[in-house]
């Protein structure tokens, strides 16, 4: 299954109990946040391959999580889960920060 | 404690989050930025744009300025510069930006002595002066830049180039110099020609009664010697008022129509034998010159002095070079060149290897009695001689020299799309002695006609003298006085000479006239140049001159016009 970056919304994972659960946070269209979902759409399918929970809230629309989740900046990624809790702030580009945030790193970086 | 460790850790994690939030700010990677007091969402992006637009716009504007800005920073280094700076100085910004302002501007090491800037920081207000850079002028104004606590931070170094207005205020005291200096020679000129006019007079009366007493001493006489002593001082006092008068543009022309070139031609052997022969002769005569109308004469002395001027100028040999041309003065020449009509000319340019002469000597050189020559070695009137000339002729002179490298003086000419006349051929050995006939002499001055009636007495001739021309007229038309010739003066009151001959010859259309003058008045200068081929002698004329011009009169056929230029001897 591939899913590309226009095709990303909450994303239920294919298992019950997915080992990822993410949360990102966005702002309508506006480019990072395009850039973000893009991103967060590829690293879950050559990293994850779907075993991955996303929740992609516009804070557009609903500023009172972002509050709740004391977002500063969007776009926000926060991983919910495993713990401990950790958040990545801006457009996702840094692919090798991500995946370090996801505790995975990429093939050939692996110590 | 683990109260306080946990706010510790809480507080640490919120700083960790607020830096990772500037640091993705800092890459540009946020669309938002969320207030955390209040449910206020901050259109980050908008905010940038809004910023980056305003950026845009100010460089822009800018760029746009015609004058090369700087800012500066208290330093004086570069913080930034327009467009028009980068093409000023020939850079590109990046090339000057966080460099001194004094080696991008004045391309020094340190600050130059009278640096705004300087005067900006103690001043606290603007300065300006005036600067050149490379071949522009520029006015460059320094606005310090000041914080609240009038802390100097900075300055706005604004160039605005005023090159064309330099120029044209240059141009502009150019031509008032050559006004003044041609106002200048007029006024001399003036008071030149009318001391030479009445010396010449007194010349005349001396000339004449001298010779006359020359004539009447026996030739074994011993008084001769001093006679023909006094009559050559005389005669070189006569060369002197002559050459005054062609500066003063007084003498009477007789212009033809001729070729420059021929001219040349003719005087060349005499120009070799007079440049000597250490200095090269060379001529570059342009082929089918244009012709001039000018006085033969007068145009070979306009050579022969400036080749003087320049043999003087080379004693250790050189070159002298004669060139023709025809030229085109345009409306842009005539603009800059005072009293320059634009039109077509014949350019006449006389250039020698010499030693040249300063912008003070030559702003003088045209001015009588002025030289550089040694005491006794000059007159100072060659070249006055040549401007007076070359002025009444309607043409123009200029002088270009540089000191050790040489002169070169310039004469315009008008063209004239006239045939040229051929130059008649010396007349051969003319008798003086009259055989009796009648002359009619015309003269106001009453010394002069006096003389004149005596001298042509003693040549032979019966002569009746009119004080004016209405006692001219009212001897011919009411007397029925039949005179074989009319000597009259051409500038004389009420009624010149022209005038009284004109009126004579309506009804007498055979009278043979003679003109004779020594100069013409400004209020009537048109009779300065008679047609070609009128009978004239110029005062002061020797005895001998007068009665070979009176004998070539009246030996002449009337059907066979004279013609060309008769010239006093």
């Amino acid at each position: 299954m591939t899913r590309h970056a226009h095709s990303v919304q909450n994303v239920q994972a294919d298992s019950p109990k997915p080992r990822y659960r993410l949360r990102l946070f966005i702002a309508g269209d506006e480019p990072n946040s395009t850039k973000a979902k893009a991103m967060l759409a590829r690293l879950c399918d050559a990293y994850l391959r779907g075993d991955c929970q996303v929740r992609i809230v516009d804070v557009l629309q609903d500023y009172q999580t972002a509050i709740e989740y004391q977002v500063m900046v969007v776009p926000t990624l926060i991983v919910e889960w495993p713990p401990p809790v950790r958040s990545i702030l801006g457009s996702l580009t840094d692919e090798d920060a991500v995946l370090a945030a996801l505790g995975l790193m990429k093939e050939g970086n692996e110590p | 404690m683990s109260g306080a460790g946990t706010l510790d850790d809480d507080l640490r994690e919120r700083l960790a989050k607020a830096e990772a939030a500037l640091e993705a700010l800092r890459r540009g990677e946020v669309d938002l930025v969320i207030g955390v007091d209040a449910p206020l969402v901050v259109r980050f992006r908008h905010l940038v744009e809004e910023n980056e637009r305003l950026a845009r716009e100010w460089q822009t504007t800018f760029d746009a300025l015609n004058d090369a800005v700087l800012i500066l920073d208290a330093d004086q280094r570069v913080i930034r510069c327009n467009k028009a700076a980068e093409r000023a100085f020939g850079r590109t910004a990046e090339t000057m930006i966080g460099r001194p302002c004094w080696e991008r501007v004045h391309g020094t090491s340190e600050p130059i002595p009278d640096c705004l800037m300087r005067r900006a920081v103690n001043s606290l207000k603007r300065e300006t002066l005036e600067m050149r850079l490379t071949d522009r002028w520029y006015r460059v104004t320094l606005d310090p830049i000041l914080e609240a606590n009038h802390r100097f931070v900075g300055a706005v170094h604004v160039m605005h180039d005023i090159t064309d207005r330099k120029n044209a205020h240059e141009e502009r005291v150019k031509l008032q110099e050559q006004l003044q200096q041609a106002q200048k020679l007029e006024s001399v000129g003036r008071l030149a020609g009318g001391v030479a006019h009445d010396f010449n007079n007194l010349l005349i009366i001396i000339l004449g009664y001298g010779e006359m007493v020359l004539n009447k001493l026996h030739p074994q006489d011993p008084m001769r010697h001093w006679v023909k002593e006094m009559l050559g001082a005389a005669n070189r006092a006569a060369g002197l008022t002559r050459q005054l008068l062609a500066f003063s543009r007084k003498q009477t022309l007789q212009p033809v129509v001729l070729n420059l070139n021929d001219v040349l031609r003719n005087l060349e052997k005499m120009l070799r034998r007079l440049i000597g022969e250490d200095v090269s002769l060379e001529m570059l005569l342009a082929e089918d010159l244009a012709r001039v109308v000018v006085d033969p004469g007068q145009i070979e002395q306009v050579i022969m002095n400036l080749a003087v001027n320049a043999r003087d100028a080379m004693p250790q040999g050189g070159t002298l070079l004669m060139e023709t041309a025809n030229v085109v003065l345009n409306d842009a020449y005539a603009s800059s060149h005072p009293g320059v009509t634009p039109g077509a000319y014949v350019r006449l340019a006389i250039t020698d290897t010499g030693c040249g002469m300063s912008k003070e000597i030559m702003a003088r050189i045209f001015e009588p009695f002025f030289t550089t020559k040694e005491r006794g070695k000059g007159t100072g009137l060659g070249l006055s001689t040549v401007y007076g000339i070359v002025k009444q002729s309607g043409g123009h002179i200029f002088v270009y020299s540089e000191p050790q490298r040489g002169t070169t003086f310039t004469i315009y000419l008008p063209a004239t799309e006239a045939e040229a006349q051929p130059v008649p051929a010396n007349p051969g050995e003319v008798r003086t002695v009259g055989h009796g006939e009648h002359i009619l002499v015309v003269e106001d001055d009453q010394s002069l006609r006096k003389m004149m009636v005596g001298l042509l007495s003693e040549l032979g001739y019966k002569v009746t003298p009119a004080a004016n021309a209405g006692e001219a007229l009212l001897l011919v038309e009411e007397v029925g006085l039949n005179p074989d010739l009319i000597i009259t003066d051409v500038v004389m009151p009420t009624m010149s000479g022209k005038q009284l001959i004109d009126r004579l010859q309506r009804t007498r259309p055979d009278l043979k006239v003679l003109y004779m003058s020594g100069y013409t008045d400004n209020a009537i200068v048109h009779y300065g140049i008679l047609d070609p081929g009128t009978p004239f002698i110029q005062k002061p004329f020797t005895r001998d001159a007068l009665g070979m011009k009176i004998r070539e009169l009246l030996d002449t056929d009337r059907a066979e016009p004279l013609c060309g230029a008769p010239r006093t001897p």
